[in-house]
């Protein structure tokens, strides 16, 4: 048997230990095989999505980078001291530390390879099936499986320097320490015990202190906690886990009244060991899934903020013009040419928008048509309404102005035709997106209304306003291109004057929204998948390298009288808090920075995230409860099993 | 002898354990012993005589091929997997030669584990580790933890945790095996003064003579078969000499017993 054989076999026979490692690392191969697929892909390069995958495919693919990096560090750390007996073994047979390396890294390269080779394999098999869902959700052209060397090359790139990286630096783990002590594995029993009673206390006020100040977050102090928020968290979650929560255990332990009643003795004097030994990783795991949970919380939201865009945005397409607009009618029958070009029905209103001061307020009030507004509700479906000559309604700027202005009567004079007005009532029907007559707006009857503006002669008028309301609107997306284009122009070459109208075409924004948000989320679902089963993982490998110590403990209490069903309820109350620990602290976190983004959300588009985030916290609380079934059964039959 | 006249606590008919696997092995073959109540046996053979199978049969963790084990009145092959346990629980006492004491509990707790599995009230358990405490003298290291304890505090541990409930039978393999001859001494004067005065009657398999001569009475088994057995006589030391003279006699592997060669 040569060196290399020998290594080989112990991979091959170790597969139990390296069955989860080599799973973690085959699905973030494959995953970043499968972006490495998009991010290369031909179709795309001259799309306008090609910024926004280059963009977030590339951060995606460098966090996942790191990640695995450090998930590949922590596990082989993990099982190196699993197998320090063995290490102990060999090194008592006469090996030299140098061939012990050796060892190591032929190990950790042969399963980097396995582990590469099976990821590129599974990823490639998969891109179709990744291409179809991303055309689905993206709305874009068919995307073609294309061979390239590309993908592949940056996949096996990345990953054979990442699990070069780990087999050198791997062995620095066993080095330290005699073989007597390797042998006798970790006996470093007394430092479970320790923790600071004051750093415990420290930690939960840290905690209740960020919680409190995300909870009564307002508009002007979120951006001071923004800053302040990220590391509060971190701290307190850290002291949270290596001493409040010994603190409290230990606090528990000296109840004898709850300590002392059946398996909780067993339970709670376990899980104090384990939650100590494990501090760390639970406090990585609780930050990591906290980030998955907010990305993916966010990105949801910002997909509700797509789909919540009609409602914004009532109307089809927009034509706003300015007076003295050489354009104005030659764009206008451009775009009904354009839509009946592509058989959409529609129904265009012209709204002549006036300009008066208040004499109220001595502010400028825009005024709109009632006729004009009740020819374009009737194309909604809506009942025209009636004013009074003299009266007048508030057309609000948005929803929440709506709710302001409900109650609010005015007698005022409009300064430049001396019209006198009572202003009282809100026009109910929303038919505009915001502030599209400005944001002080009243409606007048069309008596009133051309009084106004035969008293000023014409010179009253603020701007006219065009509105499309077309019942296909996302398919609008290709009307009015040019026109798009030559606002582009006007914006970009600053010396010719403004142009002198606005265009707006709901249906190519929100097609262009919705493909980044879609995109986004996708990209965002697989990283946190890759971090779910990595952290899963972590405390499966953590599970592994105990089981010696849990067999042992496990044949003392059958022999003390233990059943079947009584064992399976210690096991439950030991791998519960390990599982659901992190989980629960990080859903604690997240529940409280969507608390405090609300605000946020609320302040930039009146929409609520709730809905969105229920579901993406129910998602991976049930996707977590799979996973601890699968390795609590795993670990049961480990444990039952004869030791070998 | 005067246990003739007491009822048997642990009764074998004719037990024979076969292992079947590529090599059939014959354990045990038709062992036939009763233990009465309140005695204090030891079980002596050299390597590979059944005693490690006899142990299993008496834990009922191993069922015998043939013949009929009878502990405290019931067969523990017509019970199931959860009235094993229970049996267990209530009914046997275990002490090992690892000594077995979970590792995170401390003395008391691991004293008053068998209890809580049982789901006694609080003031009950207390009151019988503070009894246990005073007879096994762990007052003062109650709160320590296993790791903090030497091999005869740990042991004492483990033979508290094996007495507290009360069972019928205690069951030692090796109690004094891992110990120095200072700490075994404590531990059998301990089982000696447990089964005077508690009458709890114990099974100790042993290799060593001198743990074996504080018992009532030895058995001798080879290759799975009854040799031999003898009773106590007056002194201790005339009884040890017996012992050693069974054991010559018994042959096996010579080694076994070296240590124990007198001058």
């Amino acid at each position: 048997m040569t060196f290399r054989q020998f290594a080989y076999r112990n991979v091959v026979r170790n597969r139990r230990v390296y069955a989860a490692f080599f799973m973690a690392s085959v699905f973030s191969v494959m995953v970043f095989f499968l972006y490495s697929m998009l991010l290369f892909h031909p179709s795309i390069e001259n799309t306008f999505l090609k910024e926004i995958s280059a963009l977030g495919m590339g951060i995606a693919e460098l966090v996942l980078f790191i990640f695995t990096l450090f998930f590949l560090f922590y596990s082989m750390r993990a099982f190196l001291q699993a197998r320090s007996k063995e290490f102990g073994v060999l090194l008592l047979l006469g090996m030299a530390k140098r061939q012990l390396h050796r060892l190591i890294f032929i190990e950790t390269m042969l399963l980097g390879f396995a582990s590469i080779l099976t990821g590129i394999f599974i990823g490639f098999m998969f891109s179709k099936f990744f291409f179809m869902i991303v055309k689905a959700i993206v709305q874009i052209p068919v995307l073609p499986l294309y061979l390239s060397w590309k993908p592949f090359g940056l996949t096996m790139g990345a990953f054979l320097s990442l699990f070069a990286i780990i087999s050198y630096i791997a062995p620095v783990f066993i080095q330290q320490g005699k073989i007597s002590d390797l042998l006798h594995g970790d006996t470093a029993v007394q430092s479970v015990y320790m923790y600071s009673k004051s750093r415990g206390i420290f930690g939960v006020i840290l905690l209740v202190l960020a919680y409190a100040m995300a909870a009564f977050v307002s508009r002007s102090s979120i951006l001071s906690l923004f800053f302040l928020l990220p590391p509060l968290i971190t701290f307190g979650t850290y002291f949270f886990f290596t001493d409040t929560l010994p603190l409290i255990l230990h606090t528990l332990r000296s109840r004898k009244n709850i300590f002392w009643r059946d398996f909780w003795m067993i339970s709670i004097s376990e899980s104090i060991v384990r939650l100590k030994e494990n501090a760390r990783m639970f406090f990585i795991v609780t930050i990591v899934s906290t980030i998955a949970f907010m990305s993916v919380g966010i990105l949801a939201s910002l997909t509700s903020f797509a789909s919540q865009y009609r409602e914004v945005n009532p109307l089809g397409l927009v034509y706003k013009s300015l007076p003295h607009n050489e354009f104005e009618h030659r764009h206008i029958a451009q775009l009904t040419s354009e839509l009946e070009q592509e058989n959409l029905d529609y129904f265009a209103v012209r709204f002549r928008v006036l300009e008066q001061q208040s004499s109220y307020t001595q502010n400028s009030v825009n005024i709109v048509r009632l006729a004009d507004l009740n020819e374009l509700a009737a194309s909604f479906g809506q009942q025209p309404l009636q004013l009074e000559q003299g009266h007048a309604m508030f057309l609000p700027a948005s929803a929440s102005a709506a709710g302001q202005l409900s109650n609010t009567t005015v007698s005022t004079k409009l300064a430049e035709s001396n019209l006198l007005l009572n202003v009282e009532g809100v026009y109910p029907y929303k038919l505009f997106p915001p502030n599209a007559m400005g944001l002080n707006t009243i409606v007048l009857n069309h008596l009133d209304f051309d009084r106004v503006e035969e008293q000023t002669k014409g010179s009253a008028l603020s701007f006219t306003y065009y509105a499309f309301n077309v019942n296909e609107w996302q398919k609008t997306k290709d009307i009015g291109l040019s026109i798009n284009a030559q606002v582009l122009a006007g914006l970009m070459l600053d010396d010719r004057d403004p142009v002198r109208f606005e265009f707006e075409n709901p249906g190519l924004n929100y097609s262009h929204i919705r493909m980044t948000f879609s995109l986004l989320l996708f990209i965002g679902l697989l990283l946190a998948g890759v971090f779910f089963l990595a952290s899963g993982s972590f405390i499966y490998f953590r599970l592994y390298t105990s089981l010696s110590h849990d067999r042992r403990q496990y044949a003392v209490l059958q022999r003390i009288g233990m059943t079947d069903r009584e064992f399976k309820k210690i096991v439950n109350r030991q791998l519960i808090p390990q599982f659901f620990f992190p989980w629960g602290v990080s859903f604690i976190h997240s529940v409280f920075a969507f608390l405090s983004l609300q605000v946020i959300w609320e302040a930039l588009a009146e929409i609520s995230i709730v809905k969105e985030l229920t579901l993406v916290l129910a998602g991976f609380a049930l996707m977590q409860v799979l996973y601890f079934y699968l390795i609590r059964w795993r670990y049961i039959s480990h444990i039952k099993a004869p030791t070998s | 002898m005067n246990g003739q006249m007491r009822k048997p606590v642990v009764k074998m008919e004719e037990v024979t354990k076969i292992y079947e696997g590529k090599v059939m092995h014959r354990a045990l073959n038709q062992l036939d012993f009763d233990v009465q109540e309140g005695e204090f046996v030891a079980i002596m053979g050299p390597s590979g005589s059944g005693k490690t199978t006899l142990l299993n049969l008496l834990m009922a963790t191993d069922i015998p091929t043939y013949g009929r084990i009878l502990i405290g009145g019931v067969e523990p092959e017509t019970l199931s997997q959860n009235e094993i346990a229970l049996f267990r629980r209530r009914q046997i006492g275990f002490v090992f030669q690892e000594i077995n004491l979970l590792q995170m509990l401390t003395v008391e707790e691991n004293l008053v584990l068998p209890l809580t599995l049982d789901g006694l009230p609080v003031h009950e358990m207390k009151a019988k580790v503070e009894d246990m405490a005073r007879k096994l003298r762990l007052e003062d290291i109650l709160e320590r933890r296993p790791d903090e304890l030497s091999g005869g505090q740990a042991q004492r541990t483990a033979i508290g945790r094996a007495l507290i409930h009360q069972p019928s039978i205690v069951l030692a393999d090796e109690p004094t095996g891992n110990l120095d001859s200072k700490s075994a001494k404590d531990v059998l004067e301990l089982l000696e003064h447990i089964n005077q005065h508690e009458k709890t009657t114990i099974i100790m398999v042993t290799h060593d003579p001198i743990a074996a001569s504080y018992c009532d009475r030895v058995l001798f088994i080879k290759d799975g078969e009854f040799f031999n057995e003898i009773y106590k006589d007056e002194r201790r030391q005339t009884f040890f000499q017996r012992i050693l003279n069974v054991l010559s006699l018994l042959g096996g592997n010579v080694n076994d017993f070296s240590s124990v060669r007198l001058p």
